[in-house]
């Protein structure tokens, strides 16, 4: 009985835990929006910043992103075509190689790859900012850190998963051209036919809309996270690792909520 | 120990500091900038003018960990003397200014500044008061 | 530093709105946005296995696609399809439109137009789409396969003509090894003799021939069990049969090989078989006839296997 009981108040608890972060990050979500349409907030100063984390989240590392897209979609394309040659598929090739690469694996691995660059550091800059008391002071000067400090970041997120995926993609499809019909344009009117038939204009709206929800999850979790850190500095592991984890789930589940809407 | 500072007063306390990763002249920027909505070189401006004012125009591209006690309290001076409030309040500034004579330092910034408001609070422990 | 920052995130920006622009038109294009289309009415007594976007082509070649699939006031299939300009100059009016549901990969309309001299295809015509589907084929193939089977051993059987052309040669062979009639039977025997050795020889290639019949059968069963029933059991019903031809075969290629046995003794004492040449060489061509059928039919199943093997095979 006591037992019972015990396993009860612990799931209780969680819940209300559970229920309590999501809140937060709803309510964080909605203030984003909020300052998104107050006209005063598109500055020049804002803008500034947001070039800023623009270049901090994608600019910087567009090298390393395409060396390593190159490296996952070469693989990738080589298994399949062999494989596709194997059991006599080897039309279906192409449009395998696009929709698995280009409307899912490209998008996910982008948004993993800013996650775990920028959304963790996000997530140890907001939790130290709040530790160290400097969220206070700037409340203090009546200066709302939403408009530049956490607005453009999480700008700079969205812009840059679109970005990166949309210069991954391309790159992909060069490489899948490549692969199937090699150095000549012969193929060019089935390839595009290929592409024509998988990207509809709602399958392009859908991806689109994933990309954003991508930038979206990887800024804002680790943000909210870091703004429920409490004052102490042991904490700040724990808040990056809890946004992290969420980031995580965040993306799993963005990711099997697109494809459920696709397939089912 | 006073009690807390009303809404009205700038303080300068060892609690309130600056933003890490931003610049002294940043830090003091962002008041004019986010609050009274100048455009980013106007609020730079000011922010450098009053720097200057004080004697240590030469802070304004230092972060906070780059700074000398000294220089860190005059970014925070700085800042809460452009919220342009009716009172300033500098709470404890033994804790700011540990390395060096601070009333003496103090009264030296306040001849250099001429702008409101004109007298400054100082809040200081009671076993201080010798100092003074 | 921070016009290089500007710089370098304006190219970037500047990159990525541009390529994402160019895909859309591209795609827009490749879609047939910005080009004038053809378009058809499709007249199909049911519209299983059809789907918009369903590609149409022309000698393997996409051209255009199913744009909708509707019931209309009367219940009848209202399938809509559009063609690109540049593949609308292929159809014309005698064009005939096929819907092609191979066992394994997407299915599509094939299109084949066998006189390129006749007038074009106007647009929102409505023209007939054929529906051939394989698994629906296969169980008759197997039912007609059986027929011919059943034929083969109509006359191989106890009592058909076969044996009864055995019996013949039985008696004749006894006839010479008696008494009587040793010389009757030598009379002649080079030009008598020889078709019938002909005769048999090719007999026992048929034989040969049918054991590879038989083991072309087994090769098609081991496939159905891979292909065919992992695909949701389609065919237990042709597995089946299948099992059925492979016994019929051995029960054929038995009652060869006796009469295999018996012709070689035959032959051994070599005798007036006028007779018997005749009715063997009837019969040889009775079998050989059953064979092929049976073989074409085999190798039409093969081929509708979608990992088909070679196709050919000479008979005697």
């Amino acid at each position: 009985m006591e037992f019972l009981l015990n396993f009860v108040e612990r799931t209780g608890a969680k819940a209300v835990g559970w229920w309590g972060a999501t809140f937060g990050v709803l309510a964080f979500l909605a203030e984003v929006l909020s300052t998104l349409a107050r006209p005063a907030t598109w500055n020049r100063a804002t803008l500034d910043t947001i070039v800023k984390q623009i270049y901090f989240t994608a600019v910087q590392i567009l090298h390393v992103y395409l060396i390593y897209v190159l490296a996952i979609s070469w693989v990738i394309i080589t298994i399949t075509l062999s494989t596709a040659r194997n059991v006599g598929l080897f039309d279906a090739a192409a449009e395998m190689i696009i929709r698995v690469l280009l409307l899912e694996l490209l998008p996910f691995l982008t948004a993993l790859l800013i996650a775990l660059r920028s959304g963790s550091a996000i997530n140890t800059e907001v939790a130290l900012m709040k530790v160290n008391n400097e969220l206070d002071a700037l409340s203090h000067c009546k200066v709302e850190p939403m408009q530049f400090e956490f607005l453009p970041r999480i700008a700079g997120g969205v812009v840059s998963v679109i970005g990166l995926t949309v210069l991954g993609s391309v790159l992909t499809l060069l490489l899948a051209y490549l692969a199937i019909y090699g150095l000549s344009a012969t193929g060019l009117s089935a390839f595009s036919t290929t592409i024509s038939s998988v990207f509809s204009l709602p399958v392009l709206f859908g991806l689109a809309v994933k990309c954003i929800f991508f930038g979206l999850a990887v800024t804002t979790l680790p943000m909210a996270a870091g703004l429920e850190t409490p004052k102490k500095l042991f904490m700040v592991p724990v808040s990056v690792l809890r946004g992290m984890m969420r980031v995580f789930l965040a993306l799993v589940l963005i990711e099997v909520l697109s494809l459920a809407l696709k397939y089912i | 120990m006073e009690t807390l500072p009303a809404d009205q007063a700038a303080v300068v306390s060892p609690d309130l500091p600056l933003r890490a990763n931003q610049s002294a002249r940043e830090n003091i920027a962002l008041i004019p900038l986010y609050q009274k909505h100048f455009d980013a070189e106007e609020a730079s401006r000011q922010a450098r003018t009053l720097l200057e004012q004080l004697g240590f125009a030469s802070i304004g591209d230092k972060r906070d960990p780059d700074m000398k006690p000294a220089e860190r309290f005059v970014a925070k001076l700085a800042r809460a003397l452009i919220l342009r409030r009716s009172r300033l309040i500098i709470e404890r500034p033994g804790a700011m200014l540990y390395d060096i004579p601070y009333p003496a330092f103090l009264r030296e910034l306040a001849a250099r500044y001429d702008g409101a408001p004109a007298t400054w609070e100082v809040f200081d422990f009671d076993w201080n008061r010798p100092l003074y | 530093m921070f016009k290089n920052l500007h710089l370098k995130v304006g190219l970037f920006v500047i990159a990525v709105l541009a390529l994402a622009l160019a895909f859309l038109v591209y795609v827009l294009h490749a879609r047939g946005f910005f080009e004038q289309r053809l378009h058809l009415q499709l007249a199909a007594a049911s519209a299983e296995g059809i789907s918009p976007g369903m590609p149409l082509t022309f000698s393997g070649m996409p051209i255009g696609q199913v744009t909708s699939v509707n019931l209309n006031e009367a219940g009848g299939i209202v399938i809509k399809a559009e063609v690109s300009k540049s593949g609308a100059r292929w159809l014309r009016t005698d064009s005939s439109f096929n819907l092609d549901k191979p066992l394994v990969g997407g299915a599509k309309i094939k299109i084949s137009s066998p006189d390129l001299s006749s007038p074009q295809l106007p647009d929102n015509s409505t023209v007939l789409l054929l529906v051939s589907d394989p698994t629906q084929e296969i169980p008759l193939l197997i039912e007609r396969v059986k027929n011919i089977l059943a034929n083969v051993e109509h006359i191989t059987r106890q009592d058909g003509e076969l044996n009864g052309t055995l019996a013949n040669a039985k008696t004749i062979t006894a006839r010479m090894s008696g008494k009587y009639g040793v010389l009757e039977g030598v009379l002649g025997s080079e030009e008598n003799a020889r078709p019938v050795v002909n005769s048999l020889k090719n007999l026992e290639g048929l034989t040969a021939k049918l054991n590879e019949v038989s083991a072309k059968v087994d090769a098609m069963l081991a496939k159905t069990d891979r292909w065919l029933f992992a695909a949701d059991g389609v065919s237990e019903q042709s597995k089946q049969a299948l099992v059925q031809v492979r016994a019929m075969l051995a029960d054929a290629q038995g009652s060869l090989k006796r009469v295999d046995e018996l012709l070689k003794n035959a032959v051994a004492i070599s005798a007036d078989v006028k007779d018997g040449t005749q009715d063997l060489a009837k019969l040889r061509t009775d079998i050989d006839d059953s064979v092929r059928k049976a073989n074409d039919l085999l190798n039409d199943i093969n081929r509708m296997w979608p990992f088909g093997g070679d196709a050919d095979m000479k008979l005697p």
